[in-house]
């Protein structure tokens, strides 16, 4: 079960490169960045890529209630073969081969460890 | 491989980063996401992550940076900085 727009919801959100394209809060559209922290309710935008010292360096949290996220996946993030290294470095939005999904921050309101288990891979149950 | 076993390779790596980056407090985090995941998922974790996270305090270990590690006759004795020590054989 690689990581597709179809699975994000259920997989892990740490350290994808995420922007806020719709909320109920007009300030938080257009904060972008790596999601670093997931909590229940909402989900901590790193907007300064690693290493750089840019103006707007805050960690944001955004709720995941009534805010549209777009996520970019990356190739390397979607190909589990050859993610081990390169997974986790900071994504800028530069390639053109990344796949955006946007995802309705309702679909997300849940403690991190339980989103995986709403509907499992296994075939027996 | 299912969502919860890479979930939990990712948090390592993303712990791992962290570490580097000098972030212990977001490393420990991600290992104890990952704990909860593999425990949640009853899926045992790798063995690299195993190996290189603190069973007392959860940090993920980088020897050199918060982590010792001594080679001793047949096991190898890695030191966290929190002072918790860790056997693994080895040949």
């Amino acid at each position: 079960m690689a990581l597709t727009p179809e699975t994000l919801p259920r997989h892990e959100l740490n350290g994808h490169w995420v922007t806020v394209v719709d909320a109920t809060n007009p300030d938080l559209v257009g904060i972008a960045g790596r999601v670093v922290v997931e909590t229940t309710n909402t989900l901590h935008v790193d907007p300064a890529p690693a290493g750089s010292a840019e103006g707007d360096t805050r960690v944001r949290q955004v709720p995941k209630r009534g805010t549209t996220f777009e996520f970019r996946l990356t190739d390397e993030t979607a190909d589990p073969a050859k993610g081990s290294g390169t997974a986790s470095e900071p994504d800028h939005p530069t390639g053109e081969d990344a796949a955006h999904v946007t995802v309705d921050g309702a679909r997300l309101l849940s403690r991190p460890a339980l989103r995986t288990e709403t509907t499992g891979d296994s075939k027996w149950r | 491989m299912s969502v919860a076993a890479e979930r939990i390779e990712r948090l390592g790596d993303l712990a791992r980063e962290a570490t580097r980056a000098g972030d212990e407090e977001r490393a420990r985090y991600y290992v104890r996401l990952a704990r909860r995941i593999a425990e949640r998922n009853r899926l045992s974790l790798p063995r690299r992550f195993k190996r290189f996270t603190c069973d007392a305090c959860d940090a993920y270990l980088v020897p050199g940076r918060n982590a010792r590690v001594r080679l001793q006759d047949g096991h190898a004795v890695v030191t966290c900085d929190c002072g918790a020590h860790a056997r693994y054989p080895y040949e």
